[in-house]
């Protein structure tokens, strides 16, 4: 069994820009902070290659202001779950899939398209999730900036009045 | 439609076999499922953007509301991961009750499960006797929480309501009666042929396919991964009791019977044990209304498998972020694999044996009485059934089964 600290311990020894972006939360959970495409890839293929995370829980996504943030959640075997973190800004939300190593990251991943905007490259095709057929195209309603009340449910159309945020897209 | 000697057969969103709506594109060479596309979100309420702009009391009970059947387990993650986040320890009595609450809803949702696959396969005798079965479970569900769904047992701090003596009295004898029944399922699985007929090599998922597809609770578990939060990462009061761990290794949807029927043997083992070991005490403590920034990834083992939670907070008194995932969230990317190679005649069963959830029903019954409106509570409604069937020639209490059929005895909790 490794600790959490000796997992974080190799990390660093690996990956020097890992140096204070790697914590021990409290016993079995381990955090990073918001890491760069490249670097976060990097990191999740050694996790699952060579330290045992061979199990893929859950993958959150936030809205950081002009960010948005994509943890995905790992554990190993001792039941430590690794919350790996990814960001990339709204303006380019470009993130790789991770289906290729998980094949059940497919829902959670298609649910940061729907629900965040992002740009999952290498997703397999398949039926988008969760919204609707006809839904208005290019509304992210997880962004902070969606409000329910101007999504007009007869026309599926997004109305905020003139002076509110565009929820991600098309007024 | 018909593609060269293929038949591609839409079934769903809405269909008669699931009581809740989801898209299963079935792609037929003969009876043989050569191709199956899952299609899932119809049900989506948005209760994860309606968390953000409410408190998290109110947020507590929108997150009961997530399933009907493993309301409680939900509740516990919500309320455990606030209380990490504003460090709060709970009273050792709430921690019990929170677990026997849960055990409770294990046995109802794998009851219910049980009665499902068994009107799935053509065996609704089974189906009656289940639900039969589990209207003992419902029962006291309803005296300790009120409801027999959403019971709102938990809050941010402990436990909304107390059990008394005669509550933990009516608990020991149901899980008595219960464990007559249980084992008789358990005799079933191993001596009917009915059902080693129909289930035993369909919906097959081997330890590494489960591994691969992410799956959870006793769709894992059935293929050899012990895989339990109550064990793995124990939660509430779980790391004072003992929890033997249930796995098989059919990898099959009869394996997938055979743990729900275990684990229903070790969740009265652990009522007992709770009931017995009951500390005394408050059942919660103070939470503060604003909480804490940070992040919080809470976990239970609800009857489906394992359920999580992430939670973000701000210091104000609404998460910045609140992220559910259900187990049949992760055990949906399995049943392709599981459907395809099998035959059209096991679709339903191979879905249905992941227990993917649908809803409950409202509790209280009208019914119209001449132009009159009166409400009966389900005793009355039972001796309603009773009457109903007496004057039509079916006297239910005698009904007596021939000797040697134990099964149809049943004991009154």
């Amino acid at each position: 069994m490794q600790t959490e600290q000796e997992i974080v311990e190799k990390l660093v020894s690996k990956f020097e820009f890992l140096n204070d972006k790697v914590n021990v939360q409290r016993k079995k959970r381990i955090f990073t902070k918001p890491l760069a495409r490249e670097e976060f890839e990097q990191v999740f293929h050694y996790l699952h290659d060579k330290l045992g995370f061979y199990k893929a829980n859950h993958v959150v996504g936030t809205d950081d202001g002009d960010d948005l943030g994509f943890i995905y959640l790992l554990s190993n075997e001792d039941g430590i779950i690794f919350a790996l973190k990814e960001k990339a800004p709204k303006s380019d939300p470009r993130i790789d899939s991770m289906t290729g190593v998980f094949p059940s990251l497919d829902l959670h991943e298609r649910e940061l398209v729907d629900l965040f905007g992002a740009a999952v490259r290498g997703l397999p095709e398949g039926p988008s999730y969760p919204l609707p057929d006809g839904w208005p195209k290019g509304n992210y309603p997880m962004r902070k900036d969606w409000n329910p009340k101007y999504l007009d449910k007869n026309t599926m159309t997004y109305n905020p009045p003139a002076d509110a945020a565009s929820g991600g897209g098309v007024k | 439609m018909r593609e060269k000697n293929r038949v591609i057969i839409p079934i769903g969103p809405q269909h008669p076999s699931l009581k809740e709506p989801g898209c299963f594109t079935i792609t037929l060479e003969g009876e043989k499922v050569v191709n199956a596309v899952v299609g899932v979100g119809y049900n989506h309420r948005g209760l994860e953007k309606a968390c953000e702009s409410r408190t998290y009391i109110q947020n507590l009970y929108l997150i009961e509301r997530v399933c009907g059947i493993c309301s409680h387990t939900h509740g516990i993650a919500f309320c455990q991961g606030i209380e990490e986040l504003a460090g709060i320890t709970i009273p050792r009595r709430a921690a019990y009750i929170r677990v026997i609450v849960a055990e409770l809803e294990r046995l109802h949702s794998h009851l219910l499960w049980l009665g499902v696959a068994g009107h799935e396969i053509g065996f609704d005798t089974l189906f009656m006797y289940a639900w039969r079965d589990r209207e003992k479970v419902l029962d006291i569900l309803a005296e300790v929480g009120g409801n027999r769904v959403n019971y709102g047992i938990n809050t941010i701090g402990g436990v909304r309501r107390d059990v008394d003596e005669p509550m933990l009295q009516n608990i020991s004898k149901m899980a008595d009666a219960l464990q007559e029944q249980i084992k008789y399922y358990l005799e079933l699985a191993a001596t009917e042929t009915t059902l080693s007929a129909r289930l035993a090599g369909i919906g097959k998922l081997t330890r590494e396919e489960a591994l691969k597809f992410g799956a959870v609770g006793p769709v894992a578990r059935a293929a050899g991964i012990m895989d339990d939060i109550r064990i793995v990462e124990p939660y509430a009061a779980y790391a004072e009791i003992p929890v033997k761990p249930v796995t098989d290794t059919h990898a099959d949807v009869f394996g997938r019977t055979v743990v729900r029927i275990l684990e229903m043997l070790e969740s009265l083992e652990i009522i007992r044990f709770c009931v017995k070991n009951l500390p005394d005490g408050n059942i919660s403590v103070k939470a503060p209304r604003r909480i804490p920034a940070g992040e919080v990834i809470s976990r239970t083992e609800a009857p489906r498998g394992e359920d999580i939670h992430f939670i973000r907070s701000n210091g104000t008194d609404m998460p910045d972020r609140v992220r559910v995932r259900a187990p049949s969230e992760a055990n949906w990317r399995g049943v392709k694999h599981m459907l395809e190679g099998g035959y059209l005649a096991d679709v339903p069963i191979i879905i249905a044996a992941i227990d993917p959830c649908y809803s409950c029903t409202d509790r209280a019954v009208v019914v119209n009485s001449g132009s009159a409106t009166e409400v009966i509570d389900w005793q009355q409604l039972r001796q309603y059934g009773i009457d109903w069937h007496k004057e039509r020639g079916i006297d239910v209490p005698a009904i007596k089964m021939p000797e040697g059929k134990k099964y149809m005895h049943i004991k009154e909790a």
